[in-house]
């Protein structure tokens, strides 16, 4: 049994656990398990419908975009929390990046005029920048003088939060709206939907090719390599000479990055303006994914894609059944812990173990014999 | 001008006050950090298990309440107290288990434990008590206060022992006082403090000496999982006399910040506490008298990270070389 499938059985083992701790909670409190459990697993997909008067039709579509929008969201976090997560820096401070890194954009479409093709790369540049500068923020402090990055990054965390909602109620407030939130971005910096009564834009060609460039990233470039190593074999990188500290302050700088993508598209495709209660704690989602993904690029945004369905899920459970939409947290949380179970499939592979030898025995033989 | 000055005294016992109500949750989830950072392992989840168990004390309360109707409201509020104490305890445990027998990473692994409390103390409060955000609709009792009598004759000793509406401090003031002053006691000078320290500092040396080091990291998570437990039944039978949905509300990060802000010591982790505790204090005064509420929100993390920075700083002074620490989480 080799390592990958090893880990692809020990995945597919943690969903399966998570999924039954969910529908024994599921048991516990609702009067329609079984119903509430299906919502939950499909209710995010668009349904196919026949009838008579109009033949086939597509149904829920705002419902499966909703899906696709959030899969965006959480692919761009993910790659966040992955990237330094390769270098072994436990940043948490995806949130503060993609806070301050909206903001970042939203105020130069605000203030500048001018064509989409001015504006929205403008803007897109003054975020990313701004997530990739933030981002290195807590890795310098932590090569410089050795400050806990966990630490430090919760706490860049609460300081990006509360400025960013300090400049929105105090400087980029909207006078006519009724409640505290930035004017509509203009039409030239927004980014159209694709999918009618959805926000599905084309950020999602931008999933497969940033994905793509950050496992080309992490395989064929020079830091990404360096980034590897420091990961995997700290001492080592330090023995040999590797450039330590800029392997850890550009991780967390791309991550930040990435963040900041996530910033771009919920400003400029999914809100079209920035309200004062953005939720945080959206750095958290983008920790599930990479776990999910195990930290590589290329998988993380089908384990995006399949926790927005989840989620999407989940709403359309609490809407229609009286289970509550925090069972996912539930059920990401036992994904969570079974992944990381290390010597779970040890301990697995123990139980049902003289079995899978014997085949594989058998099936080794003949190649080695001649 | 003593008039003056009494009241100056008045206002000052009665800010005070306002600041140990509000640093008790923060120094005992802090010293539970502390406990378990010094025996080699960085509890992440102390918000989580807050939370745990300012719910489950709720709960527990309600349900004594519920089958015995005639039970008095204080003994409702220590089963709650015991009830949220064993969810706080069972978190830490699940945590322990995963680290210590299943190889998990300690750091994500406290992270699933803080999401699996955020989602499932909302599930159940929804299942138990349909409402989304909070159990204002059933009656909660608070544990009790202690007041101290004859003191009337001096008001502000009077406000410092019995706060300012005079009915007395809460009984887990007490108990965190108490832990704050046992704490370094048990690390200094006691068997166990020692162990856990040896531990924390080379597993394998201690290891060598004859430590079960796995069974100290148990007993340093579950520890800091029943104080931090203390900090949650302060919050929902005390500060507040409800479960809201989220209600730790990053206190259990703020305490994680407040063990490295104070340096890993125990006088130190005290002092960072009171600062946290002062600066909230501080915050809903200064939002009173209109100051953005925003920018005094940013004090408190500024203020941790330019200590750290500044420990930092004298310690590389120290070791002449700026060396970066790799994290590398360790497993027994």
């Amino acid at each position: 049994m080799s390592s990958d499938t090893g880990r692809l059985l020990q995945l597919l083992f943690a969903i399966a656990a998570a999924l039954l701790v969910g529908f024994a909670l599921t048991m516990c409190v609702s009067t329609q398990p079984v119903q509430a459990y299906l919502t939950l697993l499909t209710g995010a997909l668009p349904q196919l419908q026949y009838s008579a008067a109009h033949g086939w039709e597509v149904h829920r579509l705002a419902r499966f975009g909703a899906a696709l929008e959030d899969g965006i969201t959480l692919t761009f976090l993910g790659l966040a929390v992955a990237i330094p997560f390769r270098a072994r820096q436990f940043s948490l401070g995806a949130d503060g990046a993609l806070f301050l890194s909206s903001l970042a954009g939203a105020t130069v479409a605000l203030t500048m005029g001018g064509p989409w093709f001015v504006v929205a790369p403008a803007s897109l540049a003054a975020a990313v920048l701004t997530g990739f500068s933030w981002g290195a923020l807590p890795a310098v402090l932590k090569v410089r003088f050795g400050a806990n990055e966990i630490v430090t990054s919760l706490m860049f965390n609460v300081i990006a939060v509360e400025f960013y909602r300090l400049v929105i109620a105090g400087w980029l407030r909207d006078p006519d709206a009724g409640f505290l939130v930035t004017r509509v971005l203009p039409s030239s910096a927004v980014l159209p939907s694709l999918i009618a009564h959805t926000n599905v834009s084309a950020m999602i060609f931008l999933v497969p090719v940033v994905a793509g460039a950050a496992e080309l990233f992490l395989a064929r470039t020079t830091i990404g390599y360096e980034i590897r190593v420091v990961g995997d074999a700290p001492r080592f990188a330090r023995r040999v000479g590797l450039p330590v500290d800029r392997a850890v302050i550009m991780s967390m700088a791309i991550g930040g990055a990435f963040a900041a993508l996530a910033g771009i598209h919920i400003a400029h495709a999914l809100l079209k303006r920035l309200p004062v209660d953005l939720n945080p704690g959206m750095g958290f989602d983008g920790l599930v994914v990479a776990l999910l993904a195990r930290n590589q690029p290329r998988a993380i945004p089908m384990a995006a894609f399949l926790y927005a369905t989840l989620r999407t899920g989940a709403l359309a459970m609490e809407r229609s059944t009286d289970v509550s939409r925090e069972l996912v947290l539930v059920i990401e949380a036992v994904i969570i812990l079974f992944i990381l179970a290390e010597r779970l499939l040890p301990a697995l592979r123990a139980a049902i173990g003289p079995r899978l030898r014997a085949r594989s025995l058998d099936t080794a033989s003949p190649q080695v014999l001649p | 001008m003593s008039a003056g000055l009494a009241s100056m005294g008045l206002l000052a016992a009665a800010l005070a006050v306002a600041v140990a109500r509000s640093t008790t949750p923060i120094l005992l989830a802090a010293l539970g950090g502390l406990l378990s950072e010094l025996g080699g392992c960085i509890n992440v989840a102390l918000e989580g298990l807050m939370l745990l168990a300012a719910f489950f004390a709720v709960i527990g309360a309600w349900c004594l309440g519920h089958w015995m109707p005639d039970a008095a409201p204080w003994a409702c509020a220590c089963a709650g107290c015991a009830t949220g104490l064993l969810a706080a305890l069972l978190g830490a445990a699940l945590l322990a288990a995963f680290h210590l027998e299943l190889g998990a990473d300690l750091i994500v692994a406290g992270i699933a434990v803080n999401l699996l409390a955020e989602g499932l103390t909302v599930f159940l409060l929804v299942s138990l008590v349909g409402d989304k955000g909070s159990t204002a609709s059933i009656s909660t009792p608070a544990l009790p206060s202690i007041h101290v009598p004859g003191l009337r004759e001096s008001p502000i000793l009077d406000t410092l022992a019995n706060g300012a509406d005079g009915r007395g401090h809460h009984v887990l003031i007490y108990v965190a006082i108490l832990c704050a002053a046992a704490l370094p006691l048990l690390l200094a000078s006691t068997r166990f403090g020692l162990r856990l320290r040896a531990v924390g500092e080379s597993p394998a040396a201690a290891r060598n000496a004859g430590i079960d080091v796995k069974r100290m990291r148990y007993a340093a998570l579950l520890l800091s999982g029943l104080l931090a437990g203390l900090g949650g039944v302060y919050l929902s039978l005390g500060y507040l006399t409800l479960f809201q949905a989220g209600m730790s509300a990053g206190r259990g990060f703020t305490a994680l910040a407040v063990v490295f802000l104070g340096a890993r010591k125990p006088l130190g982790t005290i002092a960072a506490a009171v600062l946290f505790g002062a600066s909230a204090v501080l915050s809903t005064e200064l939002g009173a008298m209109g100051l953005p509420i925003h920018l005094v929100a940013m004090v408190p993390p500024f203020i941790t990270i330019c200590t750290l920075v500044f420990a930092g700083w004298i310690r590389i002074g120290r070791h002449a070389r700026p060396r970066a620490r790799i994290t590398t989480t360790t497993t027994s």
